[in-house]
């Protein structure tokens, strides 16, 4: 994946290859969508909270994205917003520790949707959870999500005691898969749990 | 007796299986995921043993050197797409090794090194040379003219042109052509760039062949029984043939956004077999097709003329400046309200073009404040085809739409309105297109057809041109 990109990665148009305004503000990475395509998206602009950042708001565009991303395989995706991750995580202190996919769910999927887009960012992570169940919590009602016993445990031999934790996923929507994630964390010696996403649904 | 039985026993033991007709049939000059068949997978991984399809990886590696440069060149064998560009190498978890993907066909389900694709190698359908075409139609001289020159192409063997206005008549010049070839024998297939164009020719060649297995074939379209003989289909779905007709037709070739561009001509050339016969089917060729049937010798045929003898109405320009702006405060522009109200007194049909989704989602909930059921269809639009049925059945007052109904629609009466005419997405073949809506009908010859702009553009100038010179031709006047 080390190729130029010539084309919008969402709409194809070509991409002014012109210094634009961002490049020399010194942002690290060319743009690989277009001005109409970001346009479409809508920046998250006031936090709830500290302990959860999210970048973007689930509308069509990002639904779109999110289908082609993710349901269509098109890893190289995983591009578009690697300069928005890395310019909030990359002076982040905390270990970024991406919530993960059932191993046969990796299978299928070919990819694991998060740690590429952090790779994209050259972010470095530590896969320190392992998914226990194969369903995705979007087939489930609100209760069923809240009752859900387990969705994680943590790896072999993995120390949590201290450890200042950034979980990163894509969309948070109820937020009980952070939560689990979270819980099982802090029971194992976490000292903090904070949490970074995407999209806030 | 002797020798019968041992041959019969021979029969018995030998390793085979009895081909299904189901399996053959489908199977049959397509190119298929191995994973994804309609057919239980069990099934597939038996007929694989025994050796009834060849096997090919998605995704093919070429070495080519040129002097002194070497370099790896991806190809993908589903879409034959060979601009490296859009192959994306990544790290596949299931193939656990570097894997490449073509994002050209993508949106038909992602092909990479790692996916398998089958062809069939086993006993082929045969196919009857016995149908029936059922149309009593009659063909004006110039309709019987290009048939019989269609039919001529397809005996020497030779590519063809017909270049033909709107409402012509071009699907009723196929007809006898495509008899003719069904009864030498040959696998035919119509494809078109659009959908819409699929739905609409579908029916019409199911009733005038009654005794020919037809399958339509479009993102979504339904499991159809049996070996199609002859195939109408999108251009999208011609990805998954391979060496499998004996004649193409490929109509409207150059319907936005698939102009005959160099992935479309791969695609026929994959789906058919090596020298078969292409047909192109249009009303607004480009420079570029017209270049290849001289340097190449095609067939052409020209109809300048509508099938009722009437000519093409002519596009009036309108001013609309500025139009965005009043939509977005919640008012029609004046003109195009007049226009609209017009044609409700008249109880005309209408049809009105936007130039994007966004500007007509706002204009439609403007325009439903002067009449309830005026009704809008954009591409993703699940309701599409009742929609364009009810204006058909004039059980709506009209229709607001992208440019996805510019061609295929035929409804008698339409009067006909684009709304920022100006816009890139308008090229003078999509205005040709739009304004051939208008006057189909026999009993309605003529109507309206507006382009509101902000400003004119030289597509606008040259559609109308062409619609002039295209009288012109017909007539010998600019009628
Ligand atoms: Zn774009
Ligand atoms: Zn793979
Ligand atoms: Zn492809």
């Amino acid at each position: 994946m080390k190729k130029e990109i010539y084309n919008c990665l969402l709409c194809g148009t070509p991409l002014n290859e012109n210094v634009t305004w961002k490049s020399l503000l010194g942002s690290d990475y060319p743009d690989t969508i277009c001005s109409d395509c970001e346009g479409e998206l809508e920046p998250v602009t006031e936090s709830d909270s500290h302990e959860i950042i999210s970048l973007y708001q689930y509308n069509d565009k990002m639904k779109d994205y999110l289908h082609r991303y993710k349901f269509m395989h098109d890893v190289i995706l995983a591009k578009v917003f690697r300069n928005q991750i890395r310019k909030h995580l990359y002076k982040r202190r905390e270990t970024i520790v991406p919530i993960p996919i059932h191993p046969e769910k990796l299978k299928e999927r070919t990819f694991a949707h998060i740690d590429e887009l952090l790779k994209a960012a050259d972010l470095s992570f530590k896969q320190y959870l392992e998914k226990i169940t194969t369903e995705t919590q979007g087939e489930k009602s609100r209760d069923e999500r809240l009752n859900t016993p387990q969705l994680f445990k943590l790896k072999q031999n993995v120390d949590m005691k201290n450890k200042e934790i950034l979980l990163v996923d894509d969309i948070i929507t109820t937020g009980t898969t952070i939560q689990h994630a979270k819980n099982l964390l802090i029971q194992e010696g976490a000292k903090s749990v904070k949490a970074f996403t995407l999209i806030r649904g | 007796m002797r020798f019968k039985l041992i041959k019969t026993s021979n029969y018995i033991t030998y390793k085979s299986i009895i081909v299904e007709p189901q399996v053959r049939d489908f199977f049959s000059g397509r190119i298929w995921t191995r994973n994804h068949t309609p057919f239980p997978q069990e099934k597939i991984e038996k007929y694989i043993e025994r050796g009834y399809f060849k096997l090919r990886s998605a995704i093919s590696i070429k070495n080519t050197s040129f002097g002194p440069f070497k370099r790896k060149r991806y190809i993908c064998n589903r879409c034959h797409n060979s601009n490296q560009q859009e192959f994306i190498e990544f790290d596949c978890a299931k193939c656990e090794s570097k894997c490449v993907y073509c994002r050209h066909c993508i949106n038909m389900g992602r092909m990479s090194s790692c996916t398998e694709l089958i062809l069939w190698k086993g006993p082929k359908p045969k196919q009857k040379r016995n149908k029936v075409l059922d149309w009593a139609g009659q063909f004006t001289e110039l309709q019987q003219k290009a048939a019989n020159e269609l039919i001529q192409s397809l005996e020497q063997n030779r590519n063809h042109l017909v270049h033909a206005v709107c409402g012509a008549g071009k699907t009723e010049i196929l007809f006898p052509a495509v008899h003719y070839a069904l009864n030498r024998g040959n696998r035919v297939c119509i494809a078109t760039p659009r959908t819409d164009v699929v739905l609409e020719l579908f029916p019409r060649f199911q009733k005038v062949f009654p005794n020919t297995t037809i399958h339509a074939l479009y993102g979504g379209s339904p499991q159809q029984p049996g070996f199609a003989e002859l195939v109408i289909t999108t251009t999208h779905q011609l990805y998954r043939f391979e060496n499998a007709f004996d004649v193409v037709i490929v109509d409207e070739a150059d319907a936005f956004p698939y102009t005959f561009d160099e992935s479309l001509q791969k695609a026929v050339i994959k789906a058919r077999k090596p020298n078969a016969p292409t047909v192109f089917v249009t009303a607004t060729p480009s420079a570029k097709i017209l270049n290849r049937t001289k340097k190449e010798n095609w067939g052409v045929s020209f109809i300048p003329r509508r099938f009722h003898g009437h000519p093409l109405p002519v596009p009036r320009f309108q001013s609309l400046w500025n139009y965005n702006k009043p939509f977005e405060k919640g008012s029609i522009p004046p003109k195009l309200l007049q226009w609209t109200k017009q044609r409700l007194q008249n109880k005309e049909p209408f049809l009105i073009f936007f130039p994007t989704i966004q500007l007509m989602k706002t204009a439609i909930t403007l325009f439903e404040n002067i009449h309830p059921n005026i009704l809008s269809v954009y591409a993703e639009d699940a309701d599409r085809k009742e929609k364009v049925m009810k204006l058909r059945n004039e059980e709506i007052p009209g229709l607001l739409t992208t440019t996805i109904l510019e061609r295929g629609v035929t409804i008698k009466n339409v009067q006909v309105a684009v709304v920022g005419a100006e816009s890139k997405i308008f090229t003078s073949s999509a205005l040709i297109q739009i304004s051939g809506r208008v006057g189909r009908n026999v009993n309605f010859p003529q109507g309206d057809i507006v382009y509101f702009h902000h400003g004119i553009t030289t597509e606008m100038d040259e559609a109308r041109n062409e619609i002039m010179r295209l009288n012109k031709m017909g007539f010998g006047s600019s009628g």
